[in-house]
């Protein structure tokens, strides 16, 4: 597990989202990295259940289960600004069983698929982020194995991205702000993804019309 | 009597009235006594006159007959009278009598009473009592006990030795039926050893390796029957069981199984046809019964064949780069280029017809009993793993599989992580690989071996250790000059001593010694001087290799001898780039020059070409020189000139190293 940062790739204008991806892809094929085969990174949302929310009538808290085929024997289930729960995939069957708990929210899942580039010690992933049919937007992941702490190779990262993203570079993940010198670890991952899954959807309520 | 007073004495007649009646509320009536009239009257009822004069006569018969007796008659007579007078008393006094034993009895009590006042005195009477013999009376207890505790103990032994009759009947008996051997006795024996159980009225048993662990889907289940096929009347034979086992007909015989490796790739029209070869059956432990073997064997049968299966199985599923082919009970893979393994089953009924085909014995040299032995334990090893403390005890909620899969989940494991827990290697894989590797150590121990016979200078060493994986062995070869050991030797200590490293770095050279690490396809080779070279399983790699060591070991050991005997290294190379190109390796050359400066040896060494000895001479020793009108001063004949090749092989000594010293000590002139 290494240090990773999750961004998202704007569509180039003209272009469609697929069109985009094999432009990213062959660039990186041309970089030297080898292709490793494939990933998915998938997202449901549950909100809490009305009867079990207090008389204060709070809004029901939105709780996301995600999976990534980078750990195929985990499931991930997070809250937005809280706690992150790394189990097993028997946890799966146990949301079936707290249905009267959490209810999911009604077309929410949301993955992101594509293929994965080994490049010496850095693994990128370029996937399509799809909700239901339509393809949404375009995840980056760039992972860099060797290192573990944040602050000390977000350099070296950076210049990676830049050499094959150019302008569209993110800034600096919010995980790693909180946390400079802790240890990195999968959750870290998978919160990034929430946000980009999120942005997404956010975006799309503006973009959707376009399309 | 006379101042006794009178004792009142009250009497109660005894006779009580008859009762006549008992009425209804408990009264009695009783019969009125007889009165004297009514009384007499019934005494007179019971006189019978009628025998009145015979009553007389006795009478009088008696006196005349006692006339002789005169005495005995008279006082007969006058009892007589006597009792006809007493006769008459009663009737007066009926208490009479009573009063006559009252009176005797207060006779009797006043003399006694009168005695023991005078005995109490003491003066005139005393009571003395019998004399006895004495007995001591505290020897009683003691005897006394001691014959209870004799009696008792007698009894105690008495019931102990009837037990013990007992025993030694019964175990005297159980002798005497060993021979019959009863069927539960045989019965007993058999379950100490296998698994019954009873189903239905038949006894089966379980010879399968289910229970420790095996997953192979075969019964395993054998039928215990009485033997009641024996005639009584005949004399029992001495290995006679009243127990027999009926093993299922797919596990009768014997097998094993075949590992070999072969050079050639048979013809295709070979396949299919497996070398069979009766092994001996191994010697049962003398005294077990016979249905041991037998189910032994049986096992063994099971066990090969969940070995070829398991094997089999994973030979046609897992994708290799050469495909293994399987053909009957026989599997055939390449581990090396024209090398050939071949794994077969080999079941041999106890069928005649079958041992009359396998009479024709096959040579059993190139079976390699490791490799059948590692099958086995392997197999073991994977029924252990299925049973292990790993996998058990273990959630009821989790899969089998080892314990840190379940942390999988919850700590995130990525596949690289997963696969390290789950191992992966197959059983034919492992054997393949252990095949390999006993095949490269052969073949490397063969080779080092034929050039160590082969060339005699330098010697070739190799040390073996003791300690081996079944995947990696190491060897270390020592390249040395006979006689000349200690040269090399003496730098090699030397460097050992780390606050020696100034001295030591002095001594560039040491003796070649090569550590050879076998593993499972490549050979890797670390110098003493830290490269580390890998070379293929190709045995002419390390052929030419050793081949070109040995020819710098020569060259070496010239450098050392030079620093003994004073000489001055003036050039050394390990690869030389002039004169002809060796196809094996590189020629090392080295050039010394004598203590005085006089001569120089110049030496080039191939592994090929072999040794090329020169000697420089100085100019006024060579006769053939041409003069020239440069060299102007005498001094300048002094320098060595034109060299000359030395004819080695006409040489004195028995190896490189002795000849060299000989011509280096020839060339350096005595002082003497």
């Amino acid at each position: 597990m290494g240090v990773t940062c999750v961004s998202q790739m704007p569509v180039a204008e003209g272009k469609s989202v697929q069109q985009t991806v094999e432009l990213l892809t062959r660039k990186l094929e041309m970089l030297g990295a080898e292709k490793q085969g494939t990933f998915c990174v998938d997202c449901e949302t549950y909100h809490t259940a009305s009867s079990t929310l207090g008389s204060q009538g709070q809004a029901g808290k939105l709780m996301y289960v995600m999976h990534n085929s980078e750990y195929p024997l985990s499931c991930f289930a997070l809250f937005e600004n809280g706690p992150c729960l790394i189990a097993d995939t028997n946890f799966d069957v146990l949301m079936v069983k707290l249905k009267g708990f959490f209810q999911s929210a009604k077309a929410s899942k949301i993955e992101t698929r594509g293929t994965r580039y080994q490049y010496c010690d850095f693994l990128v992933k370029v996937g399509t982020v799809t909700m239901g049919p339509s393809a949404r937007g375009i995840s980056v992941e760039v992972e860099y194995g060797p290192c573990v702490v944040p602050s000390d190779c977000w350099s070296l990262l950076l210049e990676f991205l830049q050499s094959f993203l150019g302008s569209h570079t993110p800034g600096a993940p919010a995980v790693f702000g909180n946390r400079h010198d802790a240890v990195y670890g999968p959750a870290d991952t998978v919160v990034q993804y929430m946000e980009l899954f999120n942005k997404i959807r956010k975006q799309q309520q503006i973009v959707f019309p376009h399309r | 009597m006379s101042g006794v007073r009178a004792v009142r004495i009250s009497i109660e007649s005894a006779c009580e009235k008859q009762v006549q009646e008992v009425g209804l509320d408990g009264t009695e009536t009783y019969l009125q006594p007889l009165s004297m009239s009514q009384n007499l009257a019934r005494l007179a009822q019971r006189i019978d006159f009628s025998q009145g004069s015979g009553s007389e006569e006795e009478e009088a018969a008696g006196p005349e007959g006692d006339a002789q007796d005169w005495a005995g008659a008279g006082s007969s007579a006058d009892q007589d009278d006597e009792e006809g007078l007493v006769k008459f008393q009663p009737s007066l006094w009926p208490w009479d009598s009573v009063r006559n034993n009252l009176r005797s009895a207060l006779t009797e009590m006043c003399v006694l009473y009168d005695v023991l006042s005078i005995v109490r005195d003491k003066k005139f009477m005393t009571l003395d009592p019998v004399s006895q013999d004495a007995v001591p009376p505290k020897q009683n207890p003691q005897t006394l006990q001691l014959i209870s505790k004799k009696k008792s103990l007698a009894g105690a032994a008495q019931i102990l030795l009837k037990g013990a009759e007992r025993l030694t009947k019964s175990v005297t008996e159980n002798q005497e039926n060993k021979l019959q051997r009863d069927f539960n006795s045989e019965l007993l024996r058999l379950r100490q050893h296998w698994k019954l159980r009873k189903v239905g009225d038949k006894i089966l048993g379980d010879l399968s390796y289910r229970s420790a662990g095996s997953l192979f889907p075969h019964h395993g289940t054998f039928e215990v029957i009485k033997n009641t096929d024996i005639d009584l009347d005949k004399k029992i034979p001495e290995d006679y069981c009243p127990l027999d086992v009926q093993i299922p007909s797919d596990l009768e015989g014997s097998a094993y199984i075949k590992v070999s490796i072969q050079k050639q790739a048979p013809d295709i029209g070979d396949l299919g046809t497996v070398n069979l070869f009766k092994r001996p059956l191994p010697k049962s432990k003398p005294g077990s019964p016979h249905w041991q073997t037998k189910l032994e064997a049986a096992q063994n049968v099971l066990l090969c064949k969940e070995i070829f299966a398991q094997l089999s199985r994973e030979a046609v599923q897992f994708k290799s780069q050469i495909p293994h082919i399987v053909v009957k009970n026989q599997i055939i893979s390449q581990p090396f280029p024209s090398l050939q393994l071949s794994i077969s089953l080999c079941h041999s009924s106890n069928d005649k017809k079958s041992q009359k085909s396998a009479t024709e014995k096959q040579s059993p040299e190139d079976h390699l009993y490791v490799l059948e032995h590692n099958l086995h334990l392997l197999m073991r090893e994977f029924h252990k793993q299925t049973l292990s403390s790993i996998t058990m005890p273990h959630p009821a909620s989790a899969p089998f599989g080892h314990k840190r899969m379940r942390l999988s989940g919850p700590q995130a494991f990525d596949k690289n992580e997963i696969n390290s827990l789950q191992s992966s290697e197959g059983l034919l894989e492992k054997i393949i690989k252990q095949a390999k590797h006993i095949f490269l150590r052969s073949r490397t121990a063969a080779t080092i071996d034929s050039l160590a016979s082969r060339i005699e200078d330098p010697q070739i060493q190799a040390h073996w250790s003791n300690i081996n994986d079944v995947y990696e062995s190491s060897v270390k070869v020592l390249i040395t000059s006979q006689g000349y050991e200690q040269i090399c030797k003496w730098a090699w200590i030397a460097i050992s001593f780390p606050l020696r490293t100034t001295f030591a770095a002095s001594h560039v050279s040491w003796s070649i010694q090569l550590q050879l690490n076998i593993g499972v396809e490549q050979i890797r080779v670390v110098h003493r001087d830290g490269r580390v070279i890998t070379l293929s399983h190709q045995e002419q790699e390390l052929q030419d290799f050793l081949l070109s060591q040995m020819s710098q070991h020569q060259v070496h050991a010239v450098q050392q001898l030079a620093k003994v005997m004073g000489w001055q290294v003036l050039s050394f190379s390990n690869h030389v780039g002039l004169g002809p190109i060796e196809s094996i390796g590189n020629a090392s050359a080295i050039t010394v020059a004598s203590p005085n400066g006089d001569y120089a040896i110049s030496v080039r060494n191939g592994p090929e070409s072999g040794s090329k000895i020169m000697v420089q001479f100085p100019r006024n020793q060579c006769k053939d020189l041409p003069k020239s009108d440069v060299l102007q001063d005498s001094k300048w004949n002094h320098l060595r000139g034109p060299f000359r090749e030395v004819q080695w092989n006409k040489m004195e000594g028995r190896n490189f190293v002795y000849k060299m010293e000989l011509l280096m000590s020839a060339l350096s002139p005595c002082l003497l």
